[in-house]
């Protein structure tokens, strides 16, 4: 519960975190489709402080040609941090963690698109960090499979992100940047497929025994749940809105 | 008629019906797997996707523009994901980069290839894009809409099945208002008669008539 020299409480007695949330309660979120008019697809999201711009280019013919496969279609997955989004700047250069990053969620990504429907294809996802405070990779991949769905590629379910951890010895979602650097933080970035409760990212690096992975999986879970709430109101809105002006021509 | 908007992975029905367009199966229930409307009849679910582009299928008859000349080929942008091919050893005349043409795909194979058959260029007119999914409504039941969008403009007009529509003499602004009016309302009933109304009340100087050419007379007396 307490810091060596400093004593942070993050969880107090009455279950209240630092910013006053709940131990399974999310930062607000905000989700726009179809922000990048020259995409095939796009989404804007606001996740607390974290900004992302995901944009999905494709599917088109694949290129260099020896990345094409016959079977499927290539998921190129770019996350990116602006060089303003983080307190100290950040190198514009793609460095080891963002390769890292764009790799596994291409590849979770990969588990709900239909790539088998285009094979020889290359679709191309382009996500953008503009803000950032814990969280982003999670927020990134929201944002691309609200992209995903906005160009009308087919998939199976919309990829679900959400990050749960351990901050002072509690489990908890959807951290912030001060919940870890909390001492014994653990971060665990996950994505589910929320229809079937398919996990298709998971990330781990630091100190849960087996029983606090298997809480913070299902905390996290549910957590994605409502993140799949939200990214589908997201999309039904962009269209609900034309159709209601359709509806009063009629 | 459509019903409501779904997104992918949303549950459309639990019952055992048939699968039509963009659904797939989890665990005995049927699943959207695309943004669009979901449509439900008694015995068959299906989805109409509201964004997407053009897949190719047997026998569609699409309008392609030429985009490279190989030495055997000539490469075909048929405002797909994939590019068709034409063999020159199919051809006559030759065709050139930049030349539209008008072709029926025979075949498709199992990396969405298109071959294609039937091809004849296109000389003058204009070519406008419009949504591929909304390309049905277009054409209405039996070329019904077709039709309509013939006699109402006078225009001598080729719809192709992957959003693109040739057109060609004709009041071509009235064409393009009518197009975006039926993309506009795609989804709601009885679209054809009143597209009928809305040309009705442009054709009231009754100056379009005399603008049918003669051949079209032709066809539409023969309809009747």
């Amino acid at each position: 519960m307490t810091g060596k020299d400093k004593k942070i409480v993050y969880v107090d007695k009455g279950g209240k975190r630092l910013d006053g949330r709940k131990v399974n309660e999310l930062r607000p979120i905000k989700i726009e489709a179809g922000v990048v008019p020259r995409a095939d697809g796009s989404a804007y999201l606001e996740w607390g402080q974290n900004k992302v711009i995901a944009a999905v280019y494709g599917p088109k013919e694949c290129l260099p040609k020896h990345k094409a496969n016959p079977y499927k279609a290539v998921i190129n997955y770019t996350y990116r941090m602006a060089a303003f989004s983080v307190p100290d700047r950040k190198n514009p250069r793609p460095g080891r963690r963002e390769m890292e990053i764009s790799k596994v969620s291409g590849e979770a990504l990969q588990q709900a698109v239909m790539v088998e429907n285009f094979p020889n294809a290359m679709i191309n996802v382009d996500v953008e960090i503009f803000d950032s405070n814990a969280g982003t990779r999670v927020a990134a991949l929201t944002a691309a499979s609200v992209a995903m769905a906005d160009a009308g590629i087919p998939m199976r379910d919309i990829v679900s992100g959400v990050s749960v951890g351990k901050a002072g010895g509690n489990i908890i979602v959807d951290l912030t940047k001060e919940e870890e650097d909390a001492e014994d933080a653990v971060d665990v970035p996950l994505a589910f497929l929320p229809n079937t409760g398919e996990l298709v990212l998971l990330q781990l690096d630091g100190l849960l025994t087996e029983k606090e992975l298997k809480d913070a999986i299902k905390l996290g879970e549910e957590a994605a749940k409502k993140v799949q709430g939200l990214q589908a109101a997201a999309l039904k809105k962009k269209y609900s809105e034309a159709l209601k002006v359709k509806e009063a021509v009629k | 008629m459509p019903g409501r908007i779904v997104v992918p992975g949303e549950l459309i029905t639990e019952e055992r019906k048939l699968r039509g367009s963009h659904t797939h199966i989890q665990g005995g229930k049927i699943y959207s797997d695309c943004l669009g409307l979901s449509r439900e009849g008694n015995d068959k679910v299906s989805v109409i996707p509201l964004q997407g582009k053009y897949m190719p299928y047997m026998n569609d008859v699409i309008i392609g523009v030429i985009v490279d000349e190989r030495m055997a080929v000539y490469i075909v942008d048929i405002n797909s994901y994939y590019n068709a091919v034409i063999p020159k050893r199919l051809l006559r005349d030759p065709l050139r980069v930049g030349s539209t043409i008008c072709a029926k795909i025979i075949s498709v194979n199992e990396v969405n290839e298109a071959d294609l058959t039937g091809i004849r260029e296109f000389f003058g007119g204009e070519i406008f894009l419009v949504s591929p999914v909304k390309v049905p409504r277009i054409i209405g039941r039996n070329n019904s809409m077709l039709e309509v969008l013939r006699k109402g403009t006078g225009s001598t007009i080729m719809v192709g099945r992957n959003g693109r529509v040739w057109a060609k003499d004709g009041n071509i602004e009235l064409l393009v208002e009518a197009l975006d009016k039926i993309q506009r309302e795609s989804h709601t009933e009885h679209l054809t008669s009143r597209m009928e109304e809305f040309f009705g009340g442009k054709l009231k100087g009754g100056a379009r008539k005399d603008m049918l050419k003669p051949e079209l007379k032709k066809g539409s007396e023969a309809k009747k």
